[in-house]
């Protein structure tokens, strides 16, 4: 092949002018450094209301070779344990049934945010300023793409080796089919990628990473290990090794402003807004991941995220930040609510609309009836006697015909979908921070499940007009839809989603489904 | 300073259950952040960070910082303690008898709550304001 002038021109140059090899390598990042930007034609496609400082500093001092080395080892480690010795051990088929169901959902799903935060650290990189604030924005652009290919490994992995691959193998197309979809699109997408370059900071690096990522991939392991599961530790504890330059890039965003007269006048707002939006799918969703997935359970969720999120999160960054004019969150205290109830209320709900799931969901067993009322007490007599009655009707067998979804048009118990969140919420059955608010604009209705959305939403309502899965399937019946977006497994019959993991247990086919005859309805019609 | 007590892993409230929990839980004085000097870090577990955790951490840093705890959480080292910790990579380096640089330590640094940092062949992690309060330093080119 033939060698071009400018490859000839670069290996004649290094030639005479030999880049030092004994240098440490924090002494090259000093030294990189020089190599800055004309602050006055800055320009960037990504502005933001704050005036983001020039002399914002990197915490990690990482130049390229090092990064490089180091990613390069932790992939070594990873990939070694998975093809190698958890392979060997079959580690794969010896996670508990109910666990590898969460899997699908959990690996799929982040695989989403660590895509779209490809995206919001590159626009990060082009709204700083600062050279070492790039550069930490740039780490985190390419670990954010390693992160990518782990999860969609990880759902790979999945694939081959659980009992059930069904979900893992096809969660790309068909995980857009049920309500708990567009809510991680809210999180993980719009609130990472739109709006003011510092807010989105504020959304992926201050609270989805330096809070929710610790619940979300480092508790999450103790979860998988106590489950069978050392495919998803050996994965996500190598995730999680970048974060802390993300979670470092999420302080330095505001360390950058932090002298800036906006930062008086709106960083309270954003971090607020940011923290709810977050909490607000993260928190139930989570939650119902690891309680209601799990057969061995390691801690109430209540109790990982008072650690995680107030005490540590809370304390530690937002407490020690508080000389700075940064507030507690004004809506904490729903948070903190919705930490102990809102998963219940939406497990409630997303088990009453299983069919549309690409994982299989299970009723909770005697003993899990009595954990969930030792650490909720209350628990039973709200949710558990439910329960027992869609257990009675035969919710499990598909010749009883009986989908929970159904139980809710009988006894009038409404689902609505919260227009900002997306988030699905019982007015009438909820124990969490929400409760029933509608607004029309623009001759459509909208409903909010509280006041933190509702008023997001009422300062642009152009940002939140997301069709909900009412609105979007309203008048047609559920097996079609179903059909439709490819929730069956290669039978083109059989359901993905299966309300039981037991492998006795018949399985639901479109049939079935059909002969139920539920009809999207939207309440709001 | 807090005690090892203060800082593990089921402190203060954490130690209680159903509804002592939920009573504590759920009282106004807890409905705000409260302003914390700890720091958290999580390591994962490899052939040189348990190395580390039991020579450097618990031997002699621990003797430096009595608030710092330690708790095994399968797959990672949880680790919290009063202001700092830190990992000195150079001693790291011997007692492993290999090459070991601050880098070679991040590959198994999981998370932190904090504000962490690097300068030389040192990692801290603290409860300063690094950038605010304290000024990052640059090593000496």
């Amino acid at each position: 092949m033939a060698i071009s002038l400018a490859t000839n021109a670069a290996t004649d140059a290094l030639a005479l002018n030999r880049a030092p090899t004994s240098v440490g390598a924090q002494e090259v990042h000093k030294w990189m450094q020089d190599f800055n930007w004309d602050f006055k034609n800055n320009r960037t496609k990504y502005p933001t209301k704050y005036l983001m400082a020039n002399d914002t500093k990197e915490q990690f001092k990482l130049i390229a070779k090092e990064y490089a080395r180091m990613e390069s080892v932790k992939d070594e480690r990873q990939f070694g344990s998975l093809q190698d010795a958890l392979t060997r051990m079959n580690a794969g088929n010896r996670v508990a049934p109910k666990w590898g169901e969460t899997m699908k959902v959990v690996s799929n799903f982040l695989e989403v945010g660590e895509y779209n935060a490809i995206a919001a650290s590159a626009m990060l990189w082009d709204s700083a300023s600062a050279p070492e604030q790039k550069n930490g924005y740039l780490g985190q652009c390419m670990d954010e793409i390693r992160h990518t290919h782990q999860c969609g490994y990880v759902n790979y992995y999945f694939a081959k080796y659980f009992h059930d691959p069904a979900g893992h193998t096809d969660a790309r197309r068909v995980r857009t089919l049920g309500p708990l979809w567009k809510g991680m699109k809210r999180v993980f997408a719009d609130g990472f990628i739109s709006g003011d370059a510092v807010e989105c900071s504020i959304n992926l690096q201050l609270v989805g990473e330096a809070c929710f990522t610790n619940p979300l991939i480092v508790a999450v392991t103790e979860w998988a290990s106590a489950n069978g599961d050392e495919v998803t530790p050996t994965v996500f504890l190598s995730i999680e090794t970048d974060e802390l330059r993300h979670m470092a890039n999420g302080y330095q965003t505001v360390v950058s402003i932090a002298h800036d007269p906006a930062a008086a006048k709106y960083l309270n707002t954003d971090l607020n807004n940011a923290f709810w939006t977050q909490q607000k799918y993260f928190t139930p969703v989570l939650g119902m991941l690891f309680e209601y997935g799990s057969k061995f359970k390691v801690e109430p969720w209540v109790k990982t995220w008072n650690r995680w999120v107030y005490e540590d999160w809370g304390g530690i960054w937002i407490g020690r930040l508080g000389k700075y004019g940064v507030q507690s969150p004004a809506s904490l205290k729903d948070a903190k609510k919705d930490a102990y109830w809102a998963h219940h209320d939406l497990f409630l709900l997303a088990y009453a609309v299983w069919p549309t799931g690409f994982f299989r969901l299970a009723l909770p067993s005697k003993e899990d009836a009595d954990w969930f009322e030792a650490n909720y007490p209350g628990w039973y007599d709200h949710y558990g006697k439910i329960y027992e009655e869609w257990r009675a009707r035969g919710c499990e067998d598909p010749s009883s015909g009986f989908i929970p979804l159904q139980w809710f048009v009988e006894n009038n118990h409404e689902i609505y979908i919260d227009r900002v969140s997306q988030v699905p919420f019982c007015p009438s059955l909820t124990k969490g921070a929400s409760s029933l608010r509608i607004h029309e604009y623009n001759g459509k209705k909208h409903a909010f499940s509280d006041e933190w959305g509702e008023r997001m939403w009422l300062s642009e309502p152009e940002r939140y007009e997301c069709q909900n899965v009412f609105e979007q399937y309203a008048g047609r019946e559920l097996s079609e839809v179903i059909a439709e977006l490819w929730g069956v497994r290669s039978d083109g019959v059989t359901l993905i989603g299966q309300p039981h993991v037991t492998k006795e247990g018949k399985l639901w086919t479109l049939d079935d489904i059909k002969r139920a005859n539920c009809v999207f309805k939207d309440p709001l019609a | 300073m807090s005690t090892v007590k203060d800082n593990s892993y089921d402190a203060g409230i954490m130690s209680l259950n159903g509804k002592d929990f939920a009573d504590e839980y759920f009282k106004e004085e807890n409905q705000v952040c409260k302003e914390s000097n700890t720091v958290v870090l999580v390591l994962k577990k490899s052939d040189e960070m348990d190395f580390i955790v039991d020579e450097m951490l618990v031997k002699i840093f621990q003797k430096k910082n009595p608030s710092l705890v330690i708790q095994d959480r399968g797959g990672y080292w949880w680790l919290k303690a009063d202001n700092s910790i830190e990992i000195d990579c150079e001693y790291a380096s011997d007692i492993l008898g290999k090459p070991y640089s601050i880098y070679d330590l991040l590959v198994d640094v999981t998370s932190t709550v904090g504000r962490a940092y690097t300068f030389g062949n040192t990692f801290t992690i603290t409860s300063e304001l690094m950038g605010l309060d304290v000024k990052l330093q640059d090593v000496a080119a």
